[in-house]
């Protein structure tokens, strides 16, 4: 039904290039959820969304989960914030600050480094965070990478 | 923030769970300048000019002229909880503003009682759960505008005493929560109404205003993609207007329904906000406010350009008036998230004052206002 012209088709793709080579993209490592190794819940990426923004207050353990994020600083945060909650890291600020100051809940803890992530979850059964991909160790559990 | 909560999480682990005590302190604020673009025929003093006047803050009575200000709608509030136990916290929050010279007042102080993870208590001194925006109304970071539309968001009376019941529960993939509650404020010196009472050319020493047995509940459904609230509730309205003789204007007592249905939808990079809702009394003339706001926002990587309009009229049902006070207002702006908890605003609003000028409804006046500044949280 359609006639289309090859010469269009070539214009189509031409324009399409130009506006993936002025889009912004961002490459940055893959984030990984990590919980502490004797954590045998179940996860996905809705119930680790719901979890972070407060939604869930218990994994499918049963165990209350005690958040904790990387702080602003980190690529992983905006990485993890837009992968798996699908907002900017200014959005979930935003949305946090209208819990905080109301009283209905208390945003995730920010740490500022791998480490001390890292040492926080493999010394706490409940605790869940989320890292860059490559400083995951051996002390923690991986339940998703994004 | 972060060392001490870590220090309190390090003290946490340490001590038996019957030592359970956290302090966390946290906060947010905003610093606004703005002024007024021009001047109107007074609409209450007919033949005189004055500056364009725009209302930013009803409650506190915080206004825009031609003279550019920092004190209308500035804020800076500093919030402290201090959890007894997992289940048991209290928070308190100190509030200064620019229209009270930053002079520092408890605003908020509660209790909450986390009785199982679906339902809590609270029980204390708060904002009413009016308007969509109306319990963080303050926190200008929460939100994309400059502050949510003050020709809606224009009650003398913004918080009570009193408790809340909450009980939140999945309903498929959707999260809900159901918030009953019940208190009273009894509004002394309430600065809105003395502003009018002055506005209108009385002398008035003091007005009282008091807001008793607010009584509803809110219910609020939210999914990936957007956001819904139902707010139902019913108080009794009395005043107390207190000339210099100590003489009390007479007053009659009635009562007042607040219905609306407010929230937020975001498809792709744009976000709908909208709140619709209706005051009615049961006064002799059967007053009506009907109002509604509706806002697009395009998110913009850091960038949140956005356009609202908001719309409120006054009706009187049971006597034929039909022009009273109405008014919309325009505004269009833009947010920067300049740093991770701060954010530039630049704000032009159009007010229109539709109201009836011959008796004296149209006391707002038009006005056209430039606002910017910084919301943060800490």
């Amino acid at each position: 039904m359609f006639n289309v012209k090859p010469f269009n088709v070539m214009k189509v793709c031409m324009l399409i290039t130009m506006f993936c080579l002025f889009t912004p993209t961002f490459v940055l490592a893959n984030v990984s959820i990590i919980v502490h190794p004797s954590n045998d819940s179940s996860f996905d990426k809705a119930s680790i969304k719901k979890i972070f923004l407060g939604k869930s207050k218990r994994f499918s353990n049963g165990k209350t989960a005690i958040l904790i994020s990387a702080d602003h600083s980190d690529p992983a945060t905006s990485e993890f914030n837009s992968k798996v909650i699908g907002k900017s890291s200014s959005q979930i600020k935003a949305y946090w600050s209208k819990i905080l100051f109301t009283g209905k809940g208390t945003p995730p803890q920010e740490m500022s480094s791998n480490g001390e992530i890292i040492n926080a979850i493999s010394s706490n059964p409940d605790a869940i965070g989320f890292i860059s991909a490559d400083a995951v160790s051996d002390s923690v559990k991986v339940v998703a990478t994004f | 923030m972060n060392k001490l909560n870590l220090l309190s999480l390090a003290l946490v682990a340490a001590l038996p769970t019957s030592a359970y005590a956290e302090l966390k302190i946290s906060g947010y604020g905003s610093l606004i300048a703005g002024k007024t673009l021009g001047t109107v025929n007074d609409p209450l003093n007919p033949g005189q000019t004055r500056d364009e006047i725009l209302t930013a803050d009803f409650y506190d009575v915080g206004q825009y002229d031609n003279d550019i200000t920092f004190k209308a709608e500035s804020i800076l509030a500093v919030q402290a909880t201090y959890s007894f136990s997992p289940e048991l916290s209290m928070t308190a929050q100190l509030v200064a503003k620019g229209v009270d010279d930053f002079s520092p007042e408890f605003d908020w102080y509660y209790v909450t009682y986390q009785a199982t993870d679906n339902l809590s208590f609270m029980a204390g001194r708060r904002n009413i759960p009016m308007y969509y925006f109306s319990e963080y109304a303050e926190v200008g970071y929460a939100y994309p505008w400059m502050r949510p539309p003050s020709n809606l968001y224009w009650w003398q009376v913004t918080q009570f005493d009193g408790a809340h019941v909450m009980y939140s529960f999945d309903i498929g993939d959707y999260s809900s929560t159901i918030t009953a509650f019940y208190g009273n404020e009894y509004s002394n010196d309430n600065v809105e109404m003395l502003y009018y009472d002055k506005l209108y050319g009385g002398s008035a020493q003091t007005v009282n205003e008091f807001w008793t047995d607010i009584t509803g509940f809110n219910w609020n459904v939210s999914g990936d993609w957007f956001d819904l609230r139902f707010v139902y509730f019913q108080n009794d309205r009395d005043r107390e207007t207190i000339q210099q003789d100590g003489s009390i204007n007479p007053y009659t007592p009635f009562s007042q329904t607040f219905i609306g249905v407010g929230g937020s939808a975001t498809l792709s990079d744009f976000t709908l906000l909208f709140d619709m809702n209706f005051v009615e009394y049961d006064d002799a003339v059967g007053t009506e406010f009907p109002t509604y706001l509706v806002s697009l926002v395009y998110n913009w990587g850091d960038f949140q350009p956005y356009i609202a309009y908001s719309k409120a009229d006054h009706e009187r049902t049971k006597v034929p008036t039909e022009d009273l006070e109405e008014h919309y207002m325009l505004s269009y702006g833009v947010r920067y998230d300049f740093l991770p908890n701060a954010a530039l605003k630049l704000q032009y609003d159009d007010f229109v004052d539709q109201g009836h000028e011959p008796t004296g409804w149209a006391y707002h006046g038009d006005a056209r206002a430039i606002s910017f500044g910084i919301d943060f949280v800490f």
